[in-house]
């Protein structure tokens, strides 16, 4: 990583520092000849000739990729090239903020997160539609702008997909661990459904305000990634209507051909569940507004508030097969009977089926009593038969 | 993952999976989630709240039967007419243990749940299969109902774990009163046929035949005409 800041790269000339990357850092800079601002993507290529020549390559492969996408959601690239030890990629500077932001300060919306994940999903659908996987969909790749714009940033993995079939030619896995689909994590092929589920945990952790794969170290998160099935977010949010849990369970999948085949079928649904969000939203408000006008002023207790809030999604290992109780149905009074069970109940739903003997099966089984009759009666009729 | 201190319990599970759910669309989901609450909401109206426990599953619902296990199998058929109404529910019936979870949220474990949701997996939309554990509590309840199903295979899940399963075959119980009439009359035939072999046996055939023609006060004139009779009605 570079330890001193250029001056410059390239025709671009260095004006501050915006982030370090795992591969290199992000200045901001400044093109004298059009007079614009730029963000300045740079890896350093290593010493040795075998690093270097692979780390070019993929450098410039992955700028040829993310240069050949123009679309809103996604950030431009305007041109890349190679200084000293130092290889750059020119890009769009925003002026927003990173959704990572905005999920730590918890002050996303329901139907805000639907809008930004359908902006996200359709900018990807573009993305694989041109053969590019991102690879890497995380909060910390977004970035939210002015009047509700939303731009996937750093193509940093993405490779083409074509060409990449298995793990990176170096043998890693790339990409952010929590945000990983399963096939990353066991280092399968992986394709543009990857990116959907990438996008289904952004959009659960917006929903729930939780983590979704948590774990004490990575190991257990890639546990949790490929085990554990989380609850569906109307349970750890009741603001999240159900239509959205059908959306988040099936981007979540953890077999791909289940998953939504397409970025832009996830966008569609997405775009559903906002236009149901609306509706929603304005019955209620219109509510509240009638409310408002017949109550006192509320002050909300914010301790309270915080206390109701949801507690972590993944918080153990998660190989947990148990299923939900339903909510539409009242199941308390059977529940009781489980956890609280009377002397009767204890005797009735503890005792294992019995095999049915003799007795029992004349008793009461009446194909099997008649036979019976029938073989005693013959038999004492073949008996008088042969003696009397 | 915490369990409740209670001992677990054997419930009959009644799985009811929405075929090929998962690759459908949301919209058609949805739809589907909707008809299945309908369909739960008319067929579960007979059974009292205490005896039965509703679960949400990913692709359908289990309903956990704390009741007669008859009562699952009414269930499973009532339910099984929504086919017709577009509603592809395959339908799996086991009896095994259950027990309530408790953390996060209630919920419901149980190696009852997990068979059936095996069991489910193999059924077609068009016939209940049921595993033998469930056969076995329909039979203690009521002797002899195991006969009104019928085989339907051994399946391996994806777990490795082999099941012996059946399905309702309403001619299996006309089939057992058929082999049962048979085998009382064999057994009735032998019988008196082992009687009548004994009593031959022991006296000699002609004392049998002329002590029967004596009962039927027949002379012995008569006896040959008639003895001469039956020989040509074997012969023709």
């Amino acid at each position: 990583m570079a330890k001193k800041k250029p001056a410059q790269l390239g025709r671009y000339k260095i004006i501050g520092e915006l982030g370090r990357g795992a591969m290199g850092v992000v200045y901001k800079g400044e093109d004298p000849a059009l007079d614009r601002t730029v963000a300045l993507k740079t890896i350093i290529l290593s010493e040795d000739a075998a690093g270097r020549s692979e780390y070019h390559a993929r450098f410039f492969q992955e700028a040829k990729a993310a240069g050949r996408l123009s679309h809103p959601q996604i950030i431009t690239v305007y041109d890349f090239g190679e200084e000293g030890e130092v290889a750059y990629m020119a890009m769009e500077f925003l002026k927003g903020t990173e959704l990572r932001t905005r999920m730590k300060e918890g002050t996303i919306s329901v139907p805000e997160a639907v809008h930004i994940a359908e902006q996200v999903a359709e900018g990807l659908g573009y993305a694989h539609e041109h053969g590019v996987v991102h690879r890497d969909i995380k909060p910390s790749n977004i970035m939210l702008l002015q009047h509700d714009q939303v731009k996937i940033m750093d193509f940093g993995i993405a490779r083409m997909r074509a060409s990449d079939h298995t793990k990176t030619s170096t043998g890693l896995v790339l990409g952010t661990p929590k945000y990983m689909s399963p096939e990353q994590v066991a280092g399968s092929p992986v394709d543009h459904r990857s990116d959907i589920f990438s996008l289904g945990v952004v959009l659960y952790e917006m929903l729930t305000h939780t983590k979704l794969f948590s774990g004490e170290d990575t190991p257990q998160i890639f546990h949790n990634v490929v085990n554990f099935q989380p609850p569906a977010p109307s349970r750890v949010n009741p603001e999240v209507p159900p239509m959205l849990d059908f959306v988040v369970e099936r981007a979540l999948k953890k077999d791909p051909a289940v998953r939504y085949q397409d970025a832009f079928e996830l966008a569609s649904d997405l775009h559903s569940a906002l236009a149901e969000l609306v509706v929603r939203e304005a019955a209620a408000s219109e509510k509240k507004g009638r409310q408002i006008d017949t109550t006192k002023t509320m002050k909300l207790d914010a301790e309270a508030l915080k206390t109701a809030l949801p507690i972590p999604a993944a918080g153990a290992i998660g190989s947990d097969t148990r299923l939900p109780v339903s909510r539409t149905f009242d199941c308390s009074d059977a529940i009781g009977r489980l956890t609280d069970p009377g002397l009767r109940d204890r005797a009735s739903l503890t005792r294992a089926p019995r095999p049915v003997g003799f007795l029992r099966s004349m008793a009461r089984d009446p194909g099997r009593r008649l036979l019976f009759v029938a073989v005693v009666a013959a038999a004492l009729v073949g008996g008088a038969i042969a003696l009397v | 993952m915490k369990t409740t201190n209670a001992a677990a319990t054997l419930a009959s599970v009644v799985f009811l999976k929405i075929q090929e759910y998962a690759r459908r669309p949301v919209q058609e989901q949805t739809r589907l989630r909707a008809q299945l609450e309908a369909v739960l909401a008319v067929t579960l109206a007979d059974l009292p709240p205490e005896n039965r426990i509703v679960l949400d599953t990913a692709d359908g619902t289990a309903v956990a039967i704390l009741a007669d296990p008859e009562e699952a199998l009414r269930l499973a058929e009532r339910a099984l007419p929504a086919i017709t109404a577009g509603l592809p529910l395959c339908i799996g019936i086991n009896h095994g243990t259950v027990q309530m979870a408790s953390g996060r949220e209630n919920g419901m474990i149980g190696d009852g749940i997990a068979v059936a949701a095996s069991v489910a997996e193999f059924a077609s939309p068009s016939r209940v299969l049921i595993s033998r554990s469930f056969r076995d509590a329909l039979s203690d309840i009521t002797p002899g109902v195991e006969g009104a199903f019928s085989p339907a295979g051994t399946f391996t899940d994806g777990g490795l774990r082999t099941h012996e399963l059946f399905f309702p075959d309403r001619q299996a119980a006309g089939r057992r009163r058929r082999r049962l009439i048979a085998l009382g009359a064999a057994a009735v035939i032998g019988l008196v046929g082992a009687g009548i072999t004994v009593r031959a046996s022991t006296g000699g055939h002609q004392k049998i035949f002329d002590a029967t023609m004596a009962k039927l006060g027949l002379s012995a004139k008569e006896r040959q005409i008639y003895l001469r009779g039956l020989r040509e009605k074997l012969k023709f």
